[in-house]
């Protein structure tokens, strides 16, 4: 897959990187870093996503939290693409460590490697990291 | 140069909140600028005014409060990372007919919006959690 | 750009992993906290990245009982240092 590194072009436009490292439910910092993302969408800056380490468990598909009385994470995920974040990536690696494939997940994401990593966070104004 | 600090963690339960006012106070006395502290999560808790730490514990809370009006800084509270966690200010206790209010007066509540203006404004963000 | 990564927990977080992952040539490491065990002959994992300029925060390091003898290839700096580190590289990614 193709992959495009966007840069910031005009100058009251920055690019944010996300990095959203967090299981769904354990502490609430998949939570955060999904709200801090959708405020950036709202200032039309350019928003980077990017699931990383146990934050891949976030896009299993089939979850339900109402038993645990908190908001399901995987259906919130949507709301990324709905808030016009369109780049919105899974850490290779993070992927294959747990035995997961792009059919086990909710949404559509594009495979990052390594290197696309380093060179994303490299190319950002500024990288958020929970 | 313009720096924002970004505070997630809760005094007193994680180190990183005294860190964050270590560093902060190290900015300011580079000869740099902070443009806001961004208090997230739990690190709203770092805004109450109602914190009583015994007399040999520092009480970070009333160290932040002297650090922001010293230095006239921009202390914004995230609103819905405080009030659910009991950071009230005048308006929220009236609006919700509370009788009280724990935010101190050196600190705003205010919305998400104001974390990414300060990334948008500074040329440094430090996050601390 | 360069970028100053910071890393505020102990090495059995595998927060130093992820960090190495998101790295490029031109970036530093400084661990902060828990993370000045990195590096350290107490640690359980020696091996720190020797491509890139590794420094640990002096207040931290002696809190813990470290100390430079106990730490092989890095560069202990105070919090205004921290500060001019900051000013030097081009953004700070903060790993907590």
């Amino acid at each position: 897959m193709s992959l495009v590194l966007v840069k910031s072009v005009s100058p009251t436009k920055k690019t944010f990187t996300y990095l959203s490292r967090s299981a769904p439910y354990g502490s609430n910092r998949a939570q955060v870093c999904l709200d801090a993302a959708l405020a950036t969408a709202v200032f039309e800056q350019i928003v980077n996503y990017v699931f990383l380490d146990d934050g891949v468990y976030q896009l299993l598909k089939e979850q339900n939290a109402d038993k645990i009385f908190t908001k399901t994470i995987g259906n919130a995920m949507e709301t990324l693409e709905l808030y016009g974040i369109q780049n919105i990536f899974i850490e290779e690696n993070s992927l294959r460590e747990r035995n997961l494939s792009i059919d086990d997940l909710a949404i559509k994401v594009k495979i990052l490697s390594n290197k696309k990593l380093a060179e994303l966070i490299d190319s950002s104004d500024s990288v958020i990291n929970l | 140069m313009i720096f924002s600090v970004v505070i997630y963690s809760a005094p007193y339960t994680s180190e990183s909140a005294a860190n964050a006012l270590r560093f902060s106070q190290a900015v300011v006395d580079n000869g740099h600028q902070i443009y806001r502290l961004f208090f997230f999560s739990d690190g709203v808790h770092n805004a109450n005014k109602l914190a009583i730490t015994p007399q040999d514990e520092q009480n970070l809370q009333v160290t932040w409060d002297s650090f922001i009006r010293s230095n006239k800084l921009d202390s914004v509270v995230c609103v819905s990372s405080a009030l659910k966690r009991g950071i009230i200010g005048a308006d929220e206790a009236r609006n919700h007919d509370l009788d009280s209010q724990s935010l101190q007066a050196s600190s705003n509540i205010s919305g998400l919006g104001q974390l990414v203006d300060a990334h948008m404004k500074s040329d440094r963000v430090i996050s601390f959690g | 750009m360069s970028t100053l990564h910071t890393i505020s927990k102990p090495p059995s977080s595998g927060l130093l992993n992820s960090c190495l992952t998101g790295v490029s040539e031109n970036d530093a490491l400084l661990f902060i906290e828990d993370g000045v065990y990195h590096g350290s002959k107490f640690s359980p994992d020696l091996e720190t990245p020797h491509y890139l300029t590794l420094f640990s925060l002096e207040e931290d390091v002696m809190a813990r009982g470290l100390n430079q003898s106990t730490l092989s290839n890095i560069n202990i700096i105070n919090y205004n240092d921290f500060v001019d580190l900051c000013v030097r590289y081009d953004k700070v990614v903060n790993w907590f």
